[in-house]
């Protein structure tokens, strides 16, 4: 372990971890735009500058590896005045419309300009793109609010490893594109959205949460996906009970602070009338059962060749004490009837690896067969 | 190929040149070939092929002779050594030059029948015998322009054909690279290197024997050089001279420092712009692989080395050694934070010396004369010569090599030969868009990094830009400023933004809207982007602005309105 101090405090960090990181983590706020703790150094946006004991020029926290013995200052009216520089710089080239923007309260950019007393900038407001793409049903690309963090990029190649975007153009005329600067939905994009997550400003913003509320208006709750076996954390940010987003949580045990498209944008069928949210016998069993007085026989059309079956025309839910109970002694009387292989189990690759080992446990010691297999197989 | 091979080409194009009295050297430089020199040389070549003598007389393509404002330059070369240089040599003149030049004896008159267009230029020549304009295109050898430089780098430009490694050969080339291979390890060159104090030629002035030092201490199966030939500064071409003219020159300072390093991989960086430079360099190359002075075994030994070209894609940010780095990767050319340097980390994530063209040139001749010889020319800290590219408002403009701390005084009024007309001078401007402007009053500071940077310029790759009395400074520094803008990369914001309000600052203050505050609101914007920048384009993007703030503050002030 290396131990530096940061603003008096004493600090151990393992070897080759960078300042920044090393304050960040033990509660030392230090602003920094275009660093992201999952991502590779970029050094672009020149605010996280500290003093180091014996250096004469102030140096970038994110480049720089913690050294035994560091000392390091990360407040000082030098350095205060140097990021105040830079941030009027980033805030002349951003619309300062904060009153209606999306983004207001949780924007990086913002906290800052708030942090360091800036009111507005001081140079001659001049917005270097005012490109606006709305080419894909999940975000929205406004390339004023883009302050070239990179972040965006980054994680697009070192995460996801799709790469669809990049920096094009030089100077004030960069800005981030596809390939050619073709639609998102013709490049390499899978639509996985952590370029969104990641984006400190409002250039990348989910469609689904535009107009429909600020962020302190949200409430969050933390959950599992519910597509994979992954099991990465989810946090949804709803309103009135209705889901404005779903983005990772900082730190997911599985998946970081990423998640791919259908954990991101695939959450409206949580909120679908046609969602089954009990367990259902079909209309004859129940009638076999006596849970339904009236009789009724299987109409010969299958339900799976009409488009949008009515389920309550098949079903009736029952609780789940009787769905099991019917279930069980289906399985028992088959087995003694015909032999155990004569069933089959099928699992699912959206259940996790214990329920899966469980379900061919279950297979084996309680039916007593090997048919067991798995969707992701076939 | 052993040395001895080498020695006997040496020799026999040496006896080939003594057999000649008299040998005709044609700038085809680029500043020549844009003066006119492609014709002049195939004029020269058509009338020594029409004179009725010829075989005493060779005509010589040879690379930059220094002042380019008057090519194209022909240099006559007695065999005595004696040499008269000629300027402003059209076809015309050319003629005259060699009417004037053969013997015109006819007892050894050839004797071969000629074909009609010929008769017809030896028609020409009888008659250009008789001229008398001749005199007026010739330059004296006692000019300062000549007299006051000092050559080690450009020592052999101007008189090697570029072309033929034999003429390379036969002016001692690619000795000190066997001196190396076969006398010395990698440890005392790089000591030699050191000693003889040789600096980064491209600006920043970092010690190479310490450069060099670093690479061979690391460890790793495959190190590199690379040749920073980006030159991008505006109306700087020492560079460009250097690798067209002389390429053999670059190639050998490059494998000695492979050798010192421990490198057996090597790449010319060479801009897209320069296509004379890129056909030179990827010629010298295929000439030392077919005499096994590249390749395996270089000269018969041990050392293997080879190179390649890679070409620029017009980013002046390229020749910041990261970008470039990332310009050959095949990256988007924009710099990274350092450390890790690349001499730890460089091309492909391998240690990688990234050496200026200059700083290479220089070395073959530290390595034949020693560290101690070329350590007494200039000063204390700043050893050797520097090779400038004179431009702007004098008599005199083209490329120069002086000793390091000679004054700007004796560049400017002696080499340069003062501003013509009624102008007078008013500052130099060295280092480009990243230096800045020095004034009357300080032209007897020596040319040394340390001086230059103390009056908030810089030594820079070596142009020098002289400006005149009827420049405006304010517009002067604008014109840097927008190069700046155009030319930042982008990625951090005190460049990408920071030089695009500075330029916004300057055209407020020029069409005189300026309020009085805008000038310290420029100069402390000024020094945010130089202290906040990522790279050194950015860091010294202001410097235009803020050494013309500094000597010239009465201009901004006489631009911003009274009332207002």
């Amino acid at each position: 372990m290396i131990t530096l101090s940061i603003d008096t405090k004493t600090i151990q960090v393992a070897p080759d971890t960078n300042v920044l990181k090393a304050a960040l983590d033990n509660g030392i706020h230090i602003p920094h735009l275009c660093y992201h703790p999952e991502l590779s150094i970029s050094g672009g946006c020149r605010l996280c500058l500290v003093e180091v004991e014996g250096q004469d020029q102030p140096v970038l926290s994110c480049g720089l590896t913690a050294a035994e013995g560091m000392v390091i200052q990360t407040q000082s009216d030098q350095l205060k005045e140097l990021r105040r520089g830079v941030l009027d710089l980033f805030i002349s080239d951003h619309p300062l419309d904060c009153v209606v923007c999306d983004k207001a309260g949780s924007c990086t950019l913002q906290e800052y300009a708030y942090e360091y007393g800036l009111k507005d900038t001081s140079y001659e407001p001049t917005v270097s793109s005012t490109l606006f793409q709305d080419d894909n049903p999940f975000f929205l690309r406004d390339h004023q609010y883009c302050i070239l963090c990179g972040r965006c990029v980054r994680v697009c190649d070192e995460i996801v490893g799709v790469h669809a975007i990049d920096f094009a153009n030089r100077g004030f005329e960069t800005n981030i594109a596809t390939p050619y600067d073709g639609p998102m939905i013709d490049s390499t994009c899978v639509f996985c959205g952590n370029c969104v997550q990641v984006c400190p400003t409002a250039a990348l913003m989910p469609v689904s949460r535009l107009q429909r509320g600020r962020e302190w208006d949200l409430d969050r709750t933390l959950s599992v996906c519910g597509y994979c076996g992954v099991g990465c954390q989810i946090e949804y940010a709803t309103k009135d009970d209705a889901i404005i987003y779903a983005q990772a949580p900082e730190h997911g045990a599985a998946n970081g602070s990423f998640l791919c498209t259908k954990g991101r944008y695939g959450w409206d069928f949580a909120t679908s009338p046609e969602r089954l949210k009990q367990p259902m016998l079909r209309r004859d069993v129940a009638h076999e059962l006596g849970l339904t007085e009236e009789p009724w026989a299987l109409p010969e059309t299958s339900p799976l060749d009409i488009r949008k079956p009515n389920v309550e025309q098949y079903f009736v839910p029952v609780d789940w004490d009787t769905a099991l109970e019917f279930v069980s002694s289906r399985l028992s009387d088959i087995t003694e009837s015909h032999g155990p292989d004569s069933i089959m189990g099928l699992a699912s690759a959206r259940c996790t690896n214990e329920d899966n080992y469980l379900f061919q446990k279950f297979m084996r010691a309680v039916i007593g067969t090997n048919n067991i297999d798995h969707c992701a197989r076939l | 190929m052993s040395r001895e091979k080498l020695d006997q080409i040496a020799e026999k194009e040496q006896a080939r040149q003594s057999q000649f009295d008299k040998r005709i050297h044609c700038c085809i430089s680029t500043a020549c070939l844009s003066a006119g020199a492609g014709r002049t040389i195939q004029t020269l070549r058509d009338s020594m092929e029409a004179a009725p003598i010829g075989d005493e007389v060779e005509v010589v393509q040879t690379g930059c002779m220094g002042l380019c404002s008057r090519g194209p330059l022909v240099r006559v070369q007695e065999k005595s050594g004696e040499e008269v240089y000629y300027a402003d040599v059209d076809s015309e003149c050319a003629e005259e030059l060699v009417a004037k030049t053969v013997s015109w004896d006819h007892a050894k008159a050839k004797q071969q029948e000629i074909s009609p267009e010929l008769q017809t230029v030896r028609d020409r020549l009888e008659t250009a015998r008789k001229k008398r304009s001749l005199k007026k295109h010739i330059l004296s050898p006692d000019l300062p322009f000549f007299t006051k430089q000092f050559k080690v780098v450009l020592r052999d430009v101007g008189y090697v054909d570029p072309e033929k490694l034999e003429d390379y050969l036969a002016h001692g080339g690619y000795e000190s690279l066997h001196k190396v291979l076969a006398e010395m390890s990698p440890e005392q060159v790089c000591d030699e290197i050191l000693q003889s104090g040789l600096r980064g030629r491209g600006g920043a002035g970092f010690p190479t024997g310490l450069k060099w030092g670093f690479v061979r201490r690391e460890e790793s199966d495959v190190k590199y050089v690379v040749v920073n030939g980006d030159e991008g500064d505006p109306g700087a071409y020492m560079d460009r001279t250097v690798m067209e003219d002389n390429p053999h020159q670059v190639l050998e300072g490059m494998m000695i420092a492979a050798y010192a390093v421990g490198a057996s991989h090597g790449y010319f960086y060479i801009r897209a712009e320069y296509p004379i430079a890129v056909d030179r360099i990827r010629g010298a190359i295929r000439a030392a692989r077919r005499h096994g002075i590249l390749g395996k075994s270089v000269l018969g030994t041990d050392f293997s080395y080879n190179a390649d070209v890679r070409i620029g894609a017009g980013a002046f940010v390229c020749g910041e050694e990261t970008a470039l780095i990332h310009s050959i990767e095949g990256k988007r050319g924009v710099p990274r934070m350092r450390p890790p340097y690349p001499s730890t980390s460089g091309l492909w994530g391998k240690p990688t010396v990234i050496n200026n063209v200059e700083t290479l040139a220089s070395v073959p001749a530290i390595i034949k004369n020693g560290a101690d010889w070329y350590a007494q020319i200039g000063t204390e800290k700043s050893k050797g010569t520097k090779v400038f590219a004179l431009a702007g408002q004098l008599t005199n403009t083209g490329l120069i090599e002086v000793p390091m701390g000679i004054t700007l005084k004796e560049i400017v009024f002696e080499i340069g030969g003062d501003v013509p007309g009624d102008a007078e001078f008013k500052a130099a401007q060295t280092g480009g868009p990243s230096g800045g402007c020095i004034p009357n009053t300080h032209m007897d500071t020596p040319v040394d990094y340390e001086s230059l940077q103390e009056l908030g310029s810089i030594m820079g790759s070596g142009g020098l830009v002289i400006i005149d009395s009827t420049t405006s400074m304010p517009e002067f520094a604008r014109f840097f400023m927008d190069f700046c803008v155009d030319e930042s990369c982008g990625k951090c914001v005190p460049c990408r933004v920071g030089t695009v309000q500075i330029r916004t600052l300057l055209d407020k203050i020029i069409e005189g809207r300026g309020e009085p505050e805008d000038l310290d609101k420029l100069d402390a914007l000024c020094k945010l982007v130089r202290s906040t920048s990522l790279c050194g384009l950015g860091q010294s993007a202001p410097n235009p602005v803020l050494s013309t703030l500094r000597f010239f503050r009465q201009e901004y002030e006489a631009l911003i309105p009274t009332n207002a």
